[in-house]
């Protein structure tokens, strides 16, 4: 039986207005793409955990980056050092790897993901080049100025339109379903390769509840425990002519 | 350690009285990664239809104070998958198998049960309080004569022990309880969820496409164990009670107030270690009470 992690909180700090950085150590090492149910607190109350992407990890730490939106979010940019915290186990299936080259394109919150999944490119010798797009504050720069092979930043407007699909390279995409929903277009249009990380609301993210189901080219797929990254073309087959 | 948790329903042996409720434990593998499922008394796997599902549109699980709204719309893969795959691998899981059928219609419930005749399970719970359907479901459970005279032609084709699952928007839940008992169930499960509703104040609509659904959760907890309560002094079928119970103590009181077994839903959403500490602290209950089983206090008040 699986030992239900204690994690302890070695740093929650806001990085802009409304997006905070939490480090915390005692977790199991999850994959890029996947993520935690993160929940303030021993009690019942907010009822539902919260889940959250792994913006990075190693064996001894797990950085998690999320935007303050409601009251479980609230109440998770409360906790300081030593607070109770329970994460679960490291959930949903994450990124495919790809060698050769690979294209990222974050929109959002959507880049925090995706830095876990450059690091983790970059150690198998996979060529990164990625896109970040932002609407207000910047956040995460110096550490995809270190991550990426090369880095483009935009601050508003769309993301996708600066990005070439004609690369001979695999893409990734996390961000707002607008977003995703273009980058499947051109992305199909070009012929490109590319996986999306899907969001959806959650009760249980383990796949028993049904409450984030999706429907696909290939029938409805849960997000969290079939995705939640997927093939772009499989989310998007309505919009195929 | 003696296992002092032991239950038997109607005739299927439990190694313990708490049970997966439909619904929020997939077919039983959902939590894996978690516990092994064998450590349960049950499962009750996801709600079937006859033919399967591809559930609600729109918004499907809310969150609410204590609780939670679910517009699901008994999303399944249906009753023959259920009967050739599923069924035998919730066997191999090593817990009692209880197989939660709905319907959109009398036709659907009884070719369903009948169907189900082929699977390997144990129990048949009868879903007649699916808030979530257009047609069917609840419609079924909300009175008496409807809920017996389903109650019967189920009972009349299936091989298993019988379960109906009420539903606590009905006007007089003891009424329909007993009205099923005496068409025939074997034992009754309640309380399904409440009928809620959510409005998103930003957009200045319903959240779910449905508009209404079903809240559980530990808000539900005091009015699921009164009714657990009422329909346990009038009936003398056996009765799983459910409905917000998320710690052992909880679990307990439904027991106390007539429940021979009780099923735990949401709670796992919360703490998916919910039901493996519900059967811990039952356990150490029942010896720091000098009690050889827990049977002993059910129906103690």
């Amino acid at each position: 039986m699986a030992v239900t992690p204690t994690p302890t909180i070695r740093e929650n700090t806001r990085i802009a207005h409304d997006i905070c950085r939490m480090r915390v150590e005692g977790v199991p090492r999850g994959e890029p793409g996947q993520f935690f149910m993160l929940r303030a607190g021993a009690g019942m109350e907010p009822f539902l955990s919260r889940p959250i992407s792994i913006c990075d990890a190693t064996a001894a730490e797990t950085v998690f980056v999320y935007r303050t939106v409601g009251r479980g979010t609230e109440r998770l940019s409360a906790l300081r050092c030593g607070d109770a915290l329970s994460v679960g186990l490291p959930l949903g299936n994450g990124f495919p790897l790809c060698a050769g080259e690979a294209v990222l394109i974050g929109g959002g919150l959507g880049v925090a993901p995706l830095l876990y999944l450059a690091k983790r490119l970059r150690q198998i010798g996979v060529y990164t080049c990625v896109y970040t797009g932002y609407n207000d504050e910047t956040f995460l720069q110096a550490e995809y100025e270190e991550a990426a092979g090369e880095l483009h930043a935009k601050n508003g407007g769309y993301i996708t339109d600066m990005v070439d699909f004609s690369r001979p390279a695999t893409y990734y995409a996390c961000g707002p379903a607008p977003m995703l929903r273009a980058a499947a277009r051109k992305a199909r249009e070009a012929g490109a390769r590319l996986y999306v990380s899907m969001e959806s609301r959650m009760a249980c993210g383990t796949g028993a509840c049904l409450g984030c189901s999706i429907p696909t080219a290939d029938g409805n797929r849960r997000v969290c425990k079939d995705g939640p990254v997927f093939d772009a073309a499989a989310v998007f087959f309505e919009d195929r002519v | 350690m003696k296992n002092r948790l032991e239950t038997t329903l109607c005739g299927v042996k439990m190694k313990n009285p708490v049970i997966a409720a439909s619904g929020t434990f997939g077919f039983g593998d959902a939590y894996a990664a978690y516990f092994d499922a064998a450590r349960l008394g049950g499962i009750a796997g996801k709600g079937l239809t006859l033919n399967g599902s591809l559930g609600n549109k729109g918004v499907r699980v809310w969150e609410t104070p204590a609780g939670m709204l679910n517009s699901i719309g008994l999303e399944n893969p249906g009753v023959r998958h259920f009967a050739e795959t599923e069924c035998h691998r919730m066997r191999a899981l090593g817990t009692a198998v209880i197989c939660n059928l709905g319907g959109h219609s009398e036709a659907d419930y009884i070719e369903g049960g009948r169907l189900l005749n082929d699977a390997d399970m144990d129990i048949l719970e009868l879903n007649i309080s699916c808030p979530n359907l257009k047609a069917g479901g609840m419609a079924f459970g909300m009175r008496a004569e409807t809920a017996a005279d389903i109650t019967a032609k189920v009972k009349a084709v299936t091989h298993f022990p019988l379960f109906v699952k009420l539903t606590p928007n009905a006007g007089d839940i003891v009424c329909v309880a007993r009205a099923c008992e005496d068409a025939g169930a074997d034992g009754l499960s309640l309380v399904n969820t409440f009928l809620g509703m959510a409005v998103d104040i930003q957009q200045r609509r319903a959240v779910f496409d449905n508009v209404y659904a079903g809240l559980s959760g530990p808000a539900i907890q005091p009015i699921a164990l009164r009714m657990v309560h009422q329909v346990c002094k009038a009936v003398r079928v056996p009765v799983m009670g459910m409905g917000g119970i998320c710690d052992w103590q909880s679990a307990l009181a439904f027991l106390m107030a007539g429940a021979s077994a009780v099923q735990v839903g949401a709670a796992t959403f919360a703490n998916p270690m919910a039901m493996c500490e519900i059967i811990e602290g039952l356990q150490r209950y029942c010896e720091s009470e000098g009690l050889s089983n827990i049977g002993a206090i059910r129906g103690c008040l």
